[in-house]
């Protein structure tokens, strides 16, 4: 489905769209105080930027570096080329172990790997810890957004999903109690877990060792308790030294919803006695990416989701109309990369104003590869004729000065006098859903000569 | 289309690497950090206490660690699974972790007082790790957390931490900031998700 047609959909609640917008420009404000508060931020994105450039121009040496190292710690270290072979991995390190319940803390790449739905063929039980996650798994529904997965569901849906799944009391969606209940669910899983799974925020090729960052310590009680921790991560996770997470650790929090640093920032070395560590490393169309000029900075990437929040297309349509395990404007320079046709409204799904590349920790210069994505996109798969005819005829008008006055002078008169259901009509897709602005008497030009004429 | 494809058949190990240095670009320079352009000379105190109260924790300062266990019992006069590590407080230990079969068993404790020895001012980060911990679980199963670190352990921020943990080896470590919380329900903020529900810091003059 196209981005604009599954958009349509989550915008028939109208009520819903405008607390979804609303929501997510208060993080988006919240970063904005947090970042402000600290002396030298842009020199620290700068940093981040540089260091990540700098880690992807050197990653297969650091790769072997880091493997190198996580050995020397007593890790076990696995390579998969693509998400199927990653969940083979997985299972079968599940099997040695004997693993039937698996608590899993958030992970983006074993949502890109479709992990659960191959585990759970097994009979493997595989519960989302994060609770955010747990809701949309409870909905079967995918997260919507990457650090606030449920950010689409208003408390009642959450208060209706755990009394059927969890025997709730009914509480008007009282976050406090909902909140409780899920720690004591989840806190029995925690207990009978056989393995953990955790995702990597960063790896460190200089010791070998993980971070992994949560605010409700899901990472932690499951890697701690269980008796086998299985971390998943993408060859773009690396980063050379652990003085470089002073800058990382910096940016990520501040950058996802405000906070200074997030409650708990783990880092993994060595196995705890007596239990095992694996760690299993996925390129997934992640080298090919490196392959291109003009977006392989979209590697930097350190998942703030601070490009969501700020989006004025994201806020309004929600994580789920990208249909892309990451949503947004990231997810929309990442996914053509992996499928440019079956993504390929995803680039048009942008107001091209720049506002992600602002706020990106990392410098991603998100929305000028929006915009190249837009040409490999026209030239390279079929678009529709309506598009392609104006698309032709504004290629003319723009290209001829004199036409382009008469069709603005036309046009402006058109604004100001014909009928609102003729201008609005079918065709003009401006029209849908807002009424366009009347129309100006004279245009920037005239203004400009006159401003000129009238001395300066 | 553009890049290049086409995997040469290998161990998935082997051929991973030879694709990315394949695609790679020139290299380019690691940058280095140049910490002066970082200082804000906030006092670090002020700031550390500030940070910690913002992420929900709260702060209490001690003339010396001889107080610790009075400003514990002050706080939670009636916990019965207790466990601390800090020197001279065994007395208030209800369990053992000698005996403990496994981490699971520590799913009642109360209360667990720990030591630190690096905190962050400007985000209220404190520093635990294995050498200060005797079983990994016990920061994030435990109700209530006090962690306790001496005023001259503050760093202003985190390039600071992690120098002064080079070269420190740690099996395990953890930056904690306040009490474990989420928002992921309307975005309210609830304090208690899966970790403790209280964090205390006390800070030794």
């Amino acid at each position: 489905m196209e981005h604009s047609v599954a958009a349509s959909i989550f915008n028939k609640n109208e009520a819903k769209v405008n607390w979804h917008d609303k929501a997510l420009w208060f993080v988006r404000h919240k970063r904005d105080l947090s970042v402000h508060t600290v002396k030298g931020w842009e020199q620290l994105r700068e940093l981040g930027s540089a260091i990540k450039a700098h880690t992807l121009s050197n990653l297969d040496n650091y790769l072997v570096e880091f493997e190198e190292n996580a050995l020397k710690n007593g890790v076990q270290v696995h390579w998969a080329a693509n998400g199927e072979e990653h969940n083979r991995i997985v299972h079968s390190i599940l099997k040695a172990h004997q693993a039937k319940k698996v608590v899993k803390s958030k992970s983006m790449l074993t949502e890109e790997c479709h992990l659960n739905p191959y585990l759970e063929v097994d009979n493997i039980e595989v519960i989302d810890t994060d609770l955010g996650e747990r809701i949309v798994q409870l909905a079967k529904e995918p997260p919507s957004h990457i650090v606030l997965p449920a950010i689409h569901k208003n408390k009642e849906e959450v208060d209706e999903l755990f009394q059927e799944h969890l025997g709730t009391k009914p509480c008007n969606g009282d976050p406090q109690y909902l909140t409780n209940e899920a720690r004591k669910h989840l806190r029995e899983k925690f207990i009978e877990a056989d393995a953990a799974i955790t995702g990597v925020n960063f790896a460190i090729a200089e010791t070998g060792g993980l971070v992994v960052c949560t605010n409700e310590g899901n990472a932690d009680m499951g890697a701690h308790l269980a008796p086998v921790h299985i971390a998943c991560m993408g060859v773009e996770k690396l980063i050379p030294k652990q003085e470089h997470l002073g800058v990382f650790l910096r940016l990520l929090a501040r950058s996802a919803t405000g906070q200074p640093i997030t409650t708990y920032s783990s880092h993994f070395k060595k196995p705890r006695e007596g239990a095992k560590m694996h760690i299993v490393i996925v390129d997934n169309g992640r080298a090919e990416q490196l392959s291109r000029p003009d977006f392989r900075a979209s590697l930097h990437c350190i998942r703030c989701g601070a490009c969501m929040n700020t989006c004025p297309i994201y806020r309004r349509s929600g994580g789920h109309s990208y249909n892309a395990t990451i949503p947004g404007p990231i997810g929309s320079i990442l996914s053509p990369g992996k499928d440019l046709k079956k993504y390929s409204s995803l680039p048009f799904a942008s107001t091209l104003c720049g506002s992600c590349s602002d706020v990106c920790p990392v410098k991603i210069d998100i929305h000028k590869q929006l915009y190249k994505w837009r040409q490999i996109i026209t030239k390279e798969t079929p678009q529709p004729a309506m598009k392609k005819m104006s698309m032709k005829f504004m290629g003319r008008m723009f290209s001829n000065p004199k036409q382009y006055q008469k069709i603005g002078r036309a046009g402006r008169w058109a604004l100001r006098n014909l009928p609102k259901g003729l201008i609005n009509a079918r065709p003009n897709v401006w029209g849908k859903e807002r009424d366009l602005p009347k129309g100006p008497k004279e245009s920037f030009d005239d203004w400009y000569k006159k401003r000129n004429k009238n001395g300066k | 289309m553009i890049g290049i494809k086409k995997e040469i058949k290998m161990g998935s190990r082997d051929s991973i690497l030879a694709n990315i240095k394949r695609n790679k670009p020139d290299l380019l320079p690691l940058p280095e950090i140049n910490l002066e352009q970082f200082e804000d000379s906030l006092d670090l105190v002020e700031e550390f206490t500030k940070k910690v109260e913002i992420v929900g924790g709260n702060v209490f300062n001690l003339a010396s660690k001889d107080e610790v266990l009075k400003q514990v019992k002050a706080l939670f006069p009636d916990t019965s699974h207790n466990y601390s590590t800090v020197e001279g407080t065994s007395g208030f230990n209800t369990i053992s972790l000698e005996a403990l079969q496994r981490p699971h068993d520590l799913n009642d404790l109360d209360v667990l007082v720990l030591e630190s020895l690096v905190g962050v001012s400007e985000n209220g980060a404190v520093w635990v790790s294995s050498n200060q911990l005797p079983v990994r679980v016990l920061p994030f199963i435990t109700k209530h957390l006090v962690l306790v670190l001496n005023k001259s352990c503050l760093v202003p921020n985190l390039h600071h931490a992690y120098k002064a943990l080079n070269g420190i080896d740690n099996d395990f470590g953890v930056f904690i900031s306040g009490p474990s919380k989420t928002a992921d329900i309307e975005q309210s903020l609830v304090i208690g998700a899966h970790g403790a529900l209280s964090l205390s810091v006390f800070l030794i003059a």
